[in-house]
């Protein structure tokens, strides 16, 4: 069964449950290890999917499918990773900093120092990257989303979903060759 | 994995690929079971939310009519307004009006045969006094 039809199936009220639990086993994956790759901690990523999640269960109703739905479940995974962000940006703890500062202080062992060190580059590199930037490279480097997909999700141009793309591939080479 | 296959990949470096490779790997890292029990714990939250009594909207019993009460407040308070400057203007002008009008309007014989009457009063009353005490201090004096 299509995504189209499990969503008229969850619309017409026929076996609800049964349409979104497919919908959600058929994208969870893909939708949850995105959130992880942007805010990195387990938890954070479990938190966001939930969040997601519900919303989908909500709003589900009156998606009127103008859109692809992995395109419309991409869009609120996108907003509401953005705003956890922000909001932990606000209370200023962010742990993902704080655990790279812990892990580069305290490196696990000798041999696995030099690998530990370009990983932990690329992760802060990562981090250091805008939230719009990060999502697109993740969607396209990760996901291979074609650009127009992409656009759609995070609400900007192709043109700028590429440039986004480009600069993040830029900013993360340039920060590994000086690690 | 890089699932892309095309010249875009050329761009990146092959010690960057590998770190995305391994940070792949790391961010796929989940405990055991994991997406199991996200199911069953995104559903139970999904009922109890559906479950959850609704909280009762507070209705204020004036709230229909809140519009119609304000805005006859207002048309209270304007006519009100009005009448009040109204009236404040009909019974100050006359007074006004009748001063202004009659000074004006009076010729100036007429205040002058005022002005005179009245000192000619003033004089014989002065008079008057004056005659009377005189005779009373005769009367005494006697």
């Amino acid at each position: 069964m299509t995504d189209q039809a499990l969503i008229i199936q969850f619309q017409n009220g026929d076996s609800k449950e049964g349409a979104f639990t497919q919908l959600l086993n058929r994208h969870r994956e893909q939708v949850f290890f995105q959130i992880k790759k942007m805010v990195l901690e387990h938890s954070d990523a479990d938190d966001i999917a939930q969040t997601v999640w519900i919303k989908v269960w909500n709003k589900l109703d009156g998606f009127k499918q103008e859109s692809a739905f992995s395109t419309w479940l991409f869009r609120v995974a996108y907003n509401e990773t953005l705003n956890f962000i922000a909001q932990k940006k606000r209370l200023k703890t962010h742990s993902t900093q704080n655990e790279l500062d812990h892990t580069l202080d305290h490196p696990s062992s000798q041999d696995a120092l030099k690998e530990t060190e370009i990983q932990i580059k690329l992760e802060r590199a990562i981090a250091e990257l805008p939230e719009k930037q990060r999502f697109v490279f993740m969607l396209r480097y990760y996901e291979a989303f074609d650009y127009e997909k992409i656009a759609s999700i995070t609400g900007t141009t192709v043109g700028g979903a590429k440039a986004n793309y480009h600069q993040a591939v830029k900013k993360m080479t340039t920060i590994l060759e000086h690690a | 994995m890089n699932k892309m296959n095309n010249t875009e990949n050329e761009s990146i470096s092959k010690e960057l690929e590998e770190a995305l490779k391994s940070f792949e790997s790391k961010t796929k890292q989940v405990p055991a079971g994991y997406f199991v029990q996200f199911d069953l714990a995104l559903m139970e939250k999904i009922k109890a939310e559906g479950q959850a009594p609704q909280k009762a909207r507070i209705v204020s019993l004036l709230s229909n009519q809140k519009k119609y009460l304000v805005a006859a407040s207002l048309l209270f308070a304007i006519v009100t307004g009005s009448l009040l400057m109204n009236k404040t203007e009909n019974t100050s002008a006359p007074i006004a009006k009748a001063t202004i009008i009659d000074i004006e309007t009076l010729p100036d014989e007429l205040i002058e045969a005022y002005v005179n009457n009245n000192e000619l009063v003033a004089e014989v009353d002065w008079n008057s006094a004056i005659e009377a005490a005189g005779n009373n201090l005769t009367s005494i004096n006697n």
